[in-house]
């Protein structure tokens, strides 16, 4: 792969590195024909991002004929190369990117101010790819909103929350911090925020609904979103499956899949608009299979005990009769991979 | 017990909110008293908290523009809770534009302390946020340790330096010394003073005037009875001195310093009416 | 003012006496070597210098010229002393550096000698802090042999340009290899990190690149650790000379305008890590 970014557009990959960099600890980037796509997955497997970058937002895109590459390297490093981000759009005019397969080299060239070139050689490693297979189009509930309106949100919860409950009614949505049931409950202080359905770009619920996740990835998202201006998109149907958040435009796509607190008992159950909520049916046999299928596949992974592994997909072979779970009320991760299951 | 509450203007809003961050810059638990004019948050000099003490006090009419309260009896008209003052510092930090702001005790999962901010929006209809801060309501037997410390009968009296200027040097010499001697006049001078193996700094204030307490009694203390230029003095842990100089943020109109020779070191704040009394014991 | 009305008489005593309206003047350049507490002050008619080593391979020297003081007054050719510098800070800066225009620290610094503690008086706004710091004898400084007969190559950058290098810099890398060359690359910063390598080159006809004088090829490494301390000064001067003699020693000298426009000098050497194997 060879390919240049230039201009205010080396801002928004920095920008999305640095948000990528909330979720995982590991860069997925995978060359395509369709664009560049950037993906990471946090250790416990319950939430992933992914950007893809079409050829247009580069000044050049130039991938190789023949079968797909894919790699993944540390995603500090290529943090590294993007450090002084305030600073960025003033002094880089160009930046480089070369994938190197045969010296197994991933090359950041940023073209500065006053001739300085800055050339970052990383090394990387072979990958499966990292898929999630979500249907967004199909959630129940599909709220948009400016950023802001999701900044100011979020600043009214302390920076140590882990967790947001986040509950629909027609014309009105609820953020809650979510408290930990081992808390004390008379420690804990309760937020809560009300928004009216007015204040969104779009607001579709046809379901009420809670959903429960962590607030980090948000967070990162939402740096993102700040800095391009862009709206975000949340896709979601109810407790114990992903909530998707989206920031689109012409020459980019953003998906965050975060896994959603299945246990809705966990949540607290003094509210009572949270009473009636109901439930998206679960098809109790396919749940069985798919986690009695996971702890087989791969102990090395302890998802937190509440929340979901998304990537169920990431660890089975593809032709796996689970591969296409789609189909199944419970969207899941899913992954094209070959036969890497130690590489996730 | 009933209270409830109202906060509209944005001025008295910011007031408040300050009051309320500097007490949680100072202690994270305080009790919270409440009667039908006054509000006070009390920390008292318990060993637990290194002996600390502090005693703020605010007129109610200054800040609210409702303020409903049934105390737990007709003769005793009080309510006293114990709270986590950064609870209630972060969710005024919330409301900081609010068209207005509601507290009121209410009876949720445990007792709360809920405020309530109606916050400005975009579109016709307000946000609403309410934060539910757990509370502990002190039952009345236990009310006496929450009283007005009495002013000691101090040595000395003496009006602070500016504190931002007092601040900077205390936080030098916390760089150097963890003990810090503080003494002080009745001709308007204080020093402050550290000394270690490696060195050894003296500042020196003056021209600081002195309070004149005459119409409380105080004055014909011991303070009065003293030659004006000798200097009474206290050594105090310099961490509990600079954590007041961090936290408050009053802007205060008036700052003063009591010291009881060789015992403790009385601290008072005020800003129009809510005045705020810190005491620092002294260390051998 | 509380510091000129010092009595004159007890100066007689002092070997030693420099007073400065603005504290901020000394204060800044120390800091810029502040990273052992043990420094070393040796004061001549010219001004004072004080010296921090590291492991015998590192040597910072800040140079305060007697013209930037409003008075400096010694005793014979010279007069030497060690203090502790985090402490000395601590005090130059009790009333807290303020960098508001028309607020400043006056300081008047004596010595009687050996034995005797390093008295500051320091004066803002009628607050007058007086600190006793003591000394020890002075330790002889390292002697680099660093001449500019044996200077190989040397470029003149300005600060700008390296500060944001020295910020980027991959700490994981346990070294720091600068090559300069009068072919390409002409002045390049590497690191060798846990993820890769990095390189920043500074062509040399950049409009960064003041005086370009390399005559032979040189690379050499640097121990990170060692050149990290050397970023303070970066970050409050506006030149910086690089230079390596024939044996791969390293001068990095600074320029720093202070808070009048009078020029002070920070100087570092540094011996080269190894030799460098080609790869």
């Amino acid at each position: 792969m060879d390919c240049v970014v230039t201009g205010g557009n080396v801002k928004v990959l920095a920008k999305a590195i640095h948000s990528l960099s909330r979720i995982g600890d590991e860069l997925y980037l995978e060359p395509q024909e369709d664009g560049l796509t950037l993906r990471s997955v946090n250790s416990s497997r319950s939430a992933y991002a992914c950007f893809l970058f079409s050829p247009l937002f580069f000044s050049r895109y130039a991938i190789p004929d023949g079968h797909g590459f894919r790699c993944k390297v540390a995603i500090k490093s290529v943090q590294a190369v993007f450090r002084s981000l305030a600073t960025l759009e003033k002094t880089v005019e160009k930046c480089h990117i070369e994938l190197d397969g045969e010296k197994s080299r991933l090359t950041f060239t940023l073209h500065c101010k006053h001739g300085l070139l800055k050339t970052h050689n990383l090394s990387f490693q072979d990958s499966e790819s990292l898929q999630a297979v979500f249907d967004k189009d199909a959630s129940t509930n599909v709220l948009k909103a400016q950023p802001r309106l999701l900044a100011d949100t979020v600043l009214n919860f302390p920076p140590s929350l882990e967790e947001v409950t986040v509950t629909v009614s027609d014309e009105r949505v609820w953020f809650r911090n979510y408290v930990d049931q081992d808390a004390e409950p008379s420690k804990a202080m309760l937020t809560e925020l009300c928004l009216s359905a007015d204040e969104f770009d779009h607001f579709a619920v046809k379901a009420q609904s809670s959903v429960t996740f962590c607030l980090k990835e948000l967070r990162g998202l939402l740096v993102f979103a700040e800095s391009t201006g862009l709206p975000i998109s949340m896709y979601f149907d109810g407790p114990g499956s992903p909530v998707v958040l989206s920031v689109t435009d012409s020459v980019l796509d953003t998906n965050f899949v975060l896994a959603t607190l299945s246990d809705e008992s966990a949540v607290r159950q003094q509210n009572p608009k949270r009473a009636g909520t109901p439930l998206p049916p679960l098809d109790d046999f396919m749940n069985d299979e798919l986690e009695s299928y996971l702890i087989a596949m791969d102990t090395s992974m302890a998802p937190g005990p509440s929340f979901r592994s998304l990537l169920f997909g990431s660890v089975y072979p593809t032709g796996s009769p689970l591969s296409n779970l789609t189909v199944a009320g419970q969207k899941v991760l899913a992954s094209d991979s070959e036969e890497d299951p130690e590489g996730v | 017990m009933k209270f409830r509450s109202k906060i509209i203007d944005i001025g008295c809003l910011n007031n408040f909110t300050r009051v309320v961050t500097t007490i949680s810059k100072l202690t994270k638990t305080c009790v919270l008293r409440l009667t039908p004019d006054n509000l006070y948050f009390v920390l008292s000099g318990k060993v637990s908290n290194g002996g600390v003490a502090m005693w703020c006090e605010l007129a109610q009419a200054n800040f609210f523009e409702e303020f409903q309260l049934e105390g737990v009896s007709v003769e005793a008209n009080e309510i006293c809770l114990e709270l986590a003052p950064d609870n209630l510092s972060r969710a005024m930090k919330t409301a900081q534009n609010a068209k207005a702001v509601k507290i009121k005790l209410t009876k949720k999962h445990c007792p709360c302390l809920t405020i309530a901010a109606e916050l400005p929006t975009m579109s016709s209809v307000s946000r609403v946020v309410t934060h539910d801060i757990p509370v502990d309501v002190i039952p009345r037997r236990l009310w006496n340790d929450f009283k007005e410390p009495s002013m000691p009968d101090f040595d000395v009296s003496i009006y602070m330096p500016p504190l931002k200027i007092m601040k900077n040097v205390v936080d030098r010499m916390k760089n150097l010394s963890n003990f810090l001697v503080i003494e002080a006049n009745m001709n308007g001078e204080m020093n402050l003073k550290i000394e270690t193996d490696l060195v050894s700094v003296t500042t020196h204030f003056k021209d600081l005037g002195n309070p004149p307490w005459g119409g409380d009694g105080s004055q014909t203390g011991a303070a009065s009875q003293r030659d004006l230029e000798t200097m009474v003095q206290v050594r105090v842990d310099i961490r509990k001195l600079q954590q007041f100089l961090m936290g408050q943020q009053f802007n205060p109109s008036k700052a003063m310093c009591n010291i009881v020779q060789n015992t403790i070191l009385h601290l008072i704040l005020l800003y129009e009416d809510v005045s705020l009394q810190y005491f620092i014991p002294a260390v051998a | 003012m509380p510091l000129s009305t010092q009595s004159q008489d007890s100066d007689a005593q002092y070997i030693l006496v420099a007073s400065l309206d603005n504290v901020r003047n000394i204060s800044n350049i120390l800091k810029a070597i502040t990273f052992k507490d043990h420094a070393i002050f040796s004061a001549t008619p010219n001004g004072l210098k004080v010296t921090v080593e590291d492991s015998k391979c590192l040597q910072a020297n800040a140079f305060i010229q007697a013209d930037i003081f409003q008075e400096f007054t010694i005793k014979g050719d010279s007069v030497g002393f060690q203090v502790n510098l985090t402490v000395l800070l601590d005090c130059l800066t009790i009333f807290g550096g303020s960098t508001v225009p028309g607020v400043s620290t006056a300081l008047r610094m004596c010595y009687m000698g050996y034995g005797y503690p390093l008295t500051l008086f320091l004066e803002e706004g009628g607050v007058v802090t007086v600190c006793k710091i003591n000394t020890q004898e002075p330790e002889e400084p390292i002697d680099f042999d660093f001449c500019s007969s044996n200077v190989t190559n040397k470029v003149i950058l300005q600060s700008e340009s390296l500060k944001e290098a020295f910020s980027e810099l991959d700490m994981t890398s346990e070294v720091l290899q600068i090559t300069m060359s009068p072919n390409q690359p002409y002045f390049r910063l590497s690191t060798f990190g846990n993820s890769g390598n990095a390189h920043y080159d500074y062509p040399k006809d950049s409009d960064m690149m003041e005086l370009f004088q390399c005559t032979q090829t040189q690379t050499n490494r640097y121990k990170m650790s060692l050149l990290k301390p050397s970023t303070k000064a970066l970050a409050l001067s506006c030149k910086v000379s690089v230079r390596t003699d024939s044996r791969g020693f390293l001068s990095l000298q600074y320029l720093v305008r202070n808070d009048d426009g009078q020029i002070c000098f920070v100087e570092y050497f540094c011996c080269p890590d190894e030799e460098v194997r080609d790869d």
